[in-house]
């Protein structure tokens, strides 16, 4: 590569920078493969991720209390055992803001209901925050139990937790 | 000489000719990125053919078509295939200069449609821009002499580029207080939700722990980190390559110490391109394999 090759090279790197910053401004910092590499760029805010725990055998009425993850007595379902990706899990349940009928039935669908068979799980948002000036809360709330045919909302949370957008078809 | 002459000696070395090491290490290089973007278009096709359900978050091109049309029909394993084949072709010389532009196009579409989940991964980026910088320099610097010193000044342009942003993109999202331990604190909270749900089981490591009982420590580890990403851009000075690539390199194993994420293809490719192999390939071998010659 010669001199003036060079200054064509950083010419049209230079284009592909505009092009990238367009790209980025105009995509909320995302298109792929641009990015402005955003990841833990904001700091310090709560945040909610997604676990199911098996409550095949627990009491009816404790199953659906909120609970600290420190005082949790039901085990974990790996949901990676079942080849579902925890990333993709987790937004899909923290992200979702109308709980319509496919909605609830695409997390079985996610498990295969004959995966669940005779089992009932519980799909639950996890929830972090800084507390004070030294310590973090993170809660365990139970959202959608599902077996392998049916799925059960939390009696105890408001529906607004459940519907929150226009799309009121399918409940 | 003014800072873009400057800068693009600093990228391309003008003045430095080409030796049988340099070709050599740019079809190695070219190998490994073919390697990865096969791997993620088949993994992508698969897990979009099997588990995609409904669209969650629209990404790039996603934002102006119905990416769940690509979750049927196995059109996600069609798009693979036809990756597959072309980059293949496109790495021995065969077919046309736009090629790997295709294969560019293809890849965009198979992440949009495999990440519409609502994940916004980044550990494929680096291999993305390898490809995208293939693509533009199959197209603009076809000569055999010009498109390895192009392709790979353009990585290392666009690697510290980013490193960089992602300093600023901290700055700008938190502020100075960005390093705060306590930050930390909750990122570990998270990751450590994520692991125990996919695995059943999570149990901190020591740095982890040692970051969890003293806030100082916690903002050590993250203004070190930090600090690591703002001066990425030096990667672009040749004699500073790579001492700042090491750096990085630390990084990355900090960040999977302590928030358990991995950044497997960016770490191998920071290896790569970091250091001038070429030097130690040309101690070895003194002439170009005939054979390599016809696939530069």
């Amino acid at each position: 590569m010669n001199t003036s090759s060079a200054k064509r090279g950083l010419k049209i790197i230079g284009i592909t920078l505009l092009i990238y910053t367009v790209l980025v401004a105009s995509h909320e910092g995302e298109f792929w493969p641009f990015s402005i590499y955003p990841m833990f760029s904001q700091a310090g805010n709560p945040w909610t991720r997604a676990m199911v725990i098996d409550v095949t055998d627990r009491d009816a009425n404790e199953m659906w209390e909120v609970h600290a993850l420190d005082d949790r007595t039901a085990d974990v379902v790996s949901v990676g055992y079942y080849n579902v990706d925890q990333i993709d899990f987790s937004n899909f349940v923290s992200k979702t803001e109308n709980w319509t009928g496919s909605r609830r039935n695409a997390l079985i669908g996610m498990f295969g209901s004959n995966v669940i068979g005779d089992r009932q799980w519980m799909v639950s948002k996890v929830k972090g925050e800084l507390i004070g000036a030294d310590s973090i809360a993170i809660r365990i709330i139970p959202f959608i139990k599902i077996s392998s045919g049916a799925t059960e909302l939390n009696p105890n949370l408001p529906e607004s937790d459940y519907f929150r957008g226009n799309n009121e078809l399918d409940r | 000489m003014n800072w873009t002459d400057k800068l693009s000696y600093q990228l391309f070395e003008p003045d430095r000719d080409q030796t049988p090491g340099e070709v050599i290490f740019f079809k190695l290089f070219e190998l490994f990125v073919l390697f990865y973007t096969i791997k993620f278009a088949w993994e992508w096709g698969i897990y979009t053919q099997f588990r995609n359900i409904e669209v969650v978050l629209p990404l790039g091109l996603a934002n102006y078509m119905d990416a769940s049309i690509f979750f049927d029909y196995n059109l996600a394993l069609i798009i693979a295939g036809f990756i597959t084949i072309l980059s293949v072709a496109a790495f021995f010389r065969l077919g046309f200069k736009w090629q790997y532009m295709v294969v560019m196009v293809l890849l965009h579409i198979q992440y949009v449609i495999r990440f519409s989940q609502g994940e916004i991964p980044h550990s494929q980026n680096l291999i993305g821009m390898a490809v995208l910088c293939f693509a533009i320099g199959a197209w603009f610097f076809p000569d055999k002499k010009q498109m390895p010193r192009f392709v790979m000044g353009s990585i290392i342009f666009f690697i510290g580029l980013g490193y960089t942003s992602a300093f600023f993109a901290k700055l700008v999202g938190t502020g100075i207080n960005w390093y705060d331990g306590r930050h930390l604190w909750l990122w570990i909270g998270e990751k450590s939700i994520d692991i125990l749900s996919r695995e059943g089981i999570y149990s901190p490591n020591i740095l982890q722990t040692l970051a969890l009982q003293s806030t100082a420590m916690a903002s050590l580890i993250l203004l070190i980190g930090w600090m690591t990403e703002l001066i990425g851009f030096t990667m672009w000075w040749k004699k500073l390559r790579p001492y700042t690539t090491l750096l990085l390199i630390g990084m990355h194993f900090g960040i999977t110490l302590t928030m358990n994420i991995r950044f497997d293809a960016f770490v191998f490719q920071l290896i790569l391109v970091g250091f001038p192999w070429y030097l130690l390939i040309d101690r070895y071998v003194n002439k170009t394999p005939l054979f390599m010659k016809k696939w530069i």
